[in-house]
C-alpha cells in the first residue's frame, strides 16, 4: 500500500508536484500516467525517500520510507535504468544491493534467473544493452522479495518480447497480491497492464479511475451507414437516440446499442451498410484528459 | 551496519578503479627501490670526500606523492563514482539512513588506504636500507627508532588524503571537482603559501597538509621555512581535522539534499 498525501514538491519557483493525493492498493497493477515532466518520477523519489517533500507526505505500508529497517523486504524499485557502475558485474552489483539489507547470495542468484541475466551475471554491466541494464534494475527491484513494487518506465528501451515478459511479470507480481505502481508516458502500454490508473499532469491530478471506467467514459456511440440515412434518422431520434449526421454521410448514434439500432431497422426494412461501436481509445481518452497540462508541446499552427 | 560495511568494502573490490590505485601503489615501491639501486650506484662511482656528503632522498619519502594521489583519487571515486552512473539512488533506496552509508564508505576508504599507506611506507623504508646497504647515502643513516614518527605521520597522510577525497566527493559530487580540489589542497596551495611573507609563510604552511608529517616527526618543515608552528601533537590533531571536516561537510549536505 502506498499512500500519497498532499504532496508537494518545488524547486525554487517550479512546482513539480502539486498537491497530490491519490493510493495505490495491493492486487492490482495501478499504472501512473502523465506527459513528460508531469511529475511522475518526482513523486516515486518522494515515496522512496530520496527527494524531501515540500509539503504533505508519502507512506509506504503506513510508514515513512526513511524509517523503514531494511526496506528491500518491503519495497523495490526501478528507478532509472542506468544506475550500475559499469564496470561491475550484475552479479557484484546485485551483491552489494543485497548486502545492506541481509539478502543472501542465493537469492541473487535466483533473482538474476528470475530476469534472464544468469547467463552474463559476470560480464560488466557496461556492456550490457539497455534491455538487459532495464532487466538488472528489475532483479534489484525484486531481490527483498518486497510486497510494494514501484517501475519508472520499465519498458523504455526493450524490444516486444522483453515488453510482454515486463507486461506478464508486472501482472503476476499483482496477482500474488502486491502493490504494483507502474509508471509511464505511454497509455498505450497502460492499456494491456494496467488496472487502475492514477493520472496526473503538472503536477496535479486529473484522475484515479478504473481503466474499465475510463474507457466507459469515453464511449463515443455507433457508427451507421444507410443509403435511407434521414429516414433512418428521424426512426432513430424517435426511439430515444440521439443523432448526429457525420460529414461522410454516416451518422453517428448516441444512447443506443448496436443490436437495438439493428432491430429497429430492420423491422423498417432499411439496409444497414456499417454499424460499429466507437470507444474512444484509452490513447485518445488520455489525450484529452492532459490536453491542457502538456509542458513540452509541438507547435502547431 | 556490518551488512552496509561489507557492502562497501565489495564496491571497492569489484572495480577496476582499484586495481589501478593498487597498480600504482605497487609502481611507488618499485620506483623508489629503482631509485635507491641507482643512487648506490653513483655513491659506488663516487671518490671517498663525496660519498662522505652524499645525501639521496629516501624513496618512501619521495614518491609518497604518488601513493597520496592515487589513494586520494580512491576515496574521490568511492562517492562520486556513485553519482555518475546514478547508483546513489539504488545505494539510499536500500539504505536510507544516509549518515550509515557515508559512515561506511569512510571507513572501508579509511582502512584500505590506511593498510596501502602504511605498507608501502614500511615496505619501501625498510627495502631501501636493505638495498643501500652498508652506504652512507644520507637517508639511511638515522637510526629505525628515530625514524618511525615521521614513517608512521606518512602512511597516516595517505589515509587522511583519502577521506578528504571521499568527503569533498560526497560535498562536490563531481569526479572532476573533487580531484581538483584534492589536488590543490595537495600540491598547488602549499607552495603558494611558501611565498608569503615572513612570518605568515611559516604560520599558514605549517596547517598545510604536506607539512603535517614533519612537524607530528617534529622535523622542521623546510630548510627555509624552518620550524612549524604545530606541535606534534597539534599536527596530528590538525591531520584529524583535516579528514573530519570535509566528511562532516559532506555528510550534512547528503542528508540535507535530494538525490
Amino acid at each position: 500500500m502506498i499512500e500519497v498525501h498532499e504532496l508537494s514538491k518545488r524547486y525554487g519557483e517550479t512546482v513539480a508536484v502539486d498537491a497530490l493525493t491519490f493510493q495505490v492498493k495491493p492486487g492490482h497493477v495501478t499504472g501512473f500516467l502523465g506527459p513528460n515532466g508531469a511529475g511522475k518520477s518526482t513523486t516515486m523519489r518522494a515515496v522512496l525517500g530520496l527527494d524531501a517533500p515540500t509539503s504533505g507526505e508519502a507512506l509506504v505500508n503506513g510508514m515513512r520510507y526513511a524509517d523503514i529497517r531494511h526496506p528491500m523486504h518491503q519495497v523495490g524499485a526501478l528507478l532509472d535504468a542506468g544506475a550500475a557502475h559499469g564496470g561491475r558485474s550484475a552479479l557484484n552489483h546485485l551483491r552489494c544491493l543485497a548486502l545492506t539489507n541481509g539478502i543472501g547470495s542465493d537469492r541473487v542468484a535466483a533473482v538474476l534467473e528470475e530476469v534472464g541475466l544468469a547467463g552474463v551475471a559476470r560480464k560488466p554491466v557496461g556492456a550490457f544493452s539497455l534491455g538487459m541494464r532495464q532487466r538488472l534494475g528489475i532483479a534489484a527491484a525484486l531481490l527483498g522479495d518486497p510486497g510494494v513494487l514501484l517501475f519508472d518506465e520499465p519498458v523504455n528501451g526493450l524490444d516486444p518480447d522483453g515488453i510482454r515478459w515486463i507486461r506478464e511479470l508486472m501482472r503476476r507480481l499483482a496477482g500474488e497480491g502486491r502493490t504494483v505502481l507502474l509508471s509511464s508516458h505511454l497509455m498505450s502500454e497502460m492499456a494491456l497492464t494496467a488496472d487502475h490508473l492514477v493520472i496526473i499532469g503538472r503536477g496535479r491530478l486529473i484522475a484515479d479511475t478504473s481503466v474499465r471506467a475510463l474507457t466507459d467514459r469515453y464511449q463515443r456511440g455507433v457508427l451507421v451507414r444507410s443509403p435511407r440515412a434521414a429516414e433512418l434518422t428521424g426512426l432513430l431520434e424517435r426511439a430515444g437516440a440521439s443523432v448526429t449526421a457525420e460529414p461522410d454521410g454516416a451518422l453517428s448514434v448516441k444512447g443506443m446499442e448496436v443490436a437495438a439500432i439493428g432491430d429497429l431497422a430492420a423491422r423498417h426494412g432499411i439496409p444497414i451498410h456499417e454499424a460499429t461501436p466507437r470507444t474512444a481509445s484509452l490513447e485518445e481518452a488520455y489525450m484529452e484528459l492532459t490536453a491542457g497540462s502538456l509542458d513540452y508541446r509541438a507547435g502547431v499552427r | 551496519m556490518t551488512g552496509i560495511l561489507a557492502a562497501e568494502w565489495l564496491k571497492i573490490r569489484s572495480v577496476a578503479s582499484t586495481q589501478h590505485v593498487v597498480g600504482a601503489v605497487i609502481g611507488a615501491f618499485v620506483v623508489g627501490i629503482v631509485w635507491v639501486f641507482y643512487a648506490g650506484s653513483v655513491w659506488d662511482d663516487a671518490t671517498p670526500e663525496r660519498q662522505a656528503v652524499f645525501r639521496a632522498a629516501s624513496p618512501e619519502e619521495g614518491f609518497l606523492p604518488i601513493v597520496q594521489v592515487a589513494l586520494g583519487v580512491l576515496g574521490v571515486l568511492a562517492i562520486t563514482s556513485e553519482y555518475a552512473t546514478g547508483l546513489i539512488r539504488a545505494t539510499l533506496v536500500a539504505v536510507p539512513r544516509r549518515p550509515a552509508v557515508i559512515a561506511a564508505k569512510a571507513a572501508v576508504v579509511g582502512a584500505f588506504s590506511l593498510a596501502a599507506g602504511q605498507g608501502v611506507v614500511f615496505a619501501s623504508f625498510f627495502a631501501g636500507r636493505l638495498v643501500a646497504g652498508d652506504r652512507t647515502m644520507g637517508f639511511n643513516v638515522a637510526p629505525v627508532a628515530g625514524e618511525l614518527p615521521r614513517l608512521f605521520a606518512s602512511g597516516l597522510s595517505v589515509m587522511v588524503i583519502a577521506l578528504v577525497g571521499l568527503g569533498l566527493g560526497a560535498a562536490v559530487r563531481s569526479t572532476a571537482g573533487a580531484l581538483v580540489s584534492v589536488v590543490a589542497l595537495l600540491f598547488v596551495l602549499p607552495p603558494v603559501t611558501g611565498l608569503l611573507p615572513a612570518p605568515w609563510n611559516t604560520w599558514v604552511s605549517s596547517v598545510m597538509l604536506s607539512n603535517l608529517v614533519s612537524q607530528i616527526a617534529g622535523e622542521d618543515m623546510s630548510f627555509r621555512l624552518g620550524d612549524g608552528a604545530l606541535s606534534p601533537a597539534g599536527a596530528l590533531v590538525a591531520m584529524a581535522l583535516y579528514a573530519a571536516v570535509p566528511l562532516a561537510a559532506g555528510t550534512l549536505l547528503i542528508i540535507k539534499r535530494d538525490v
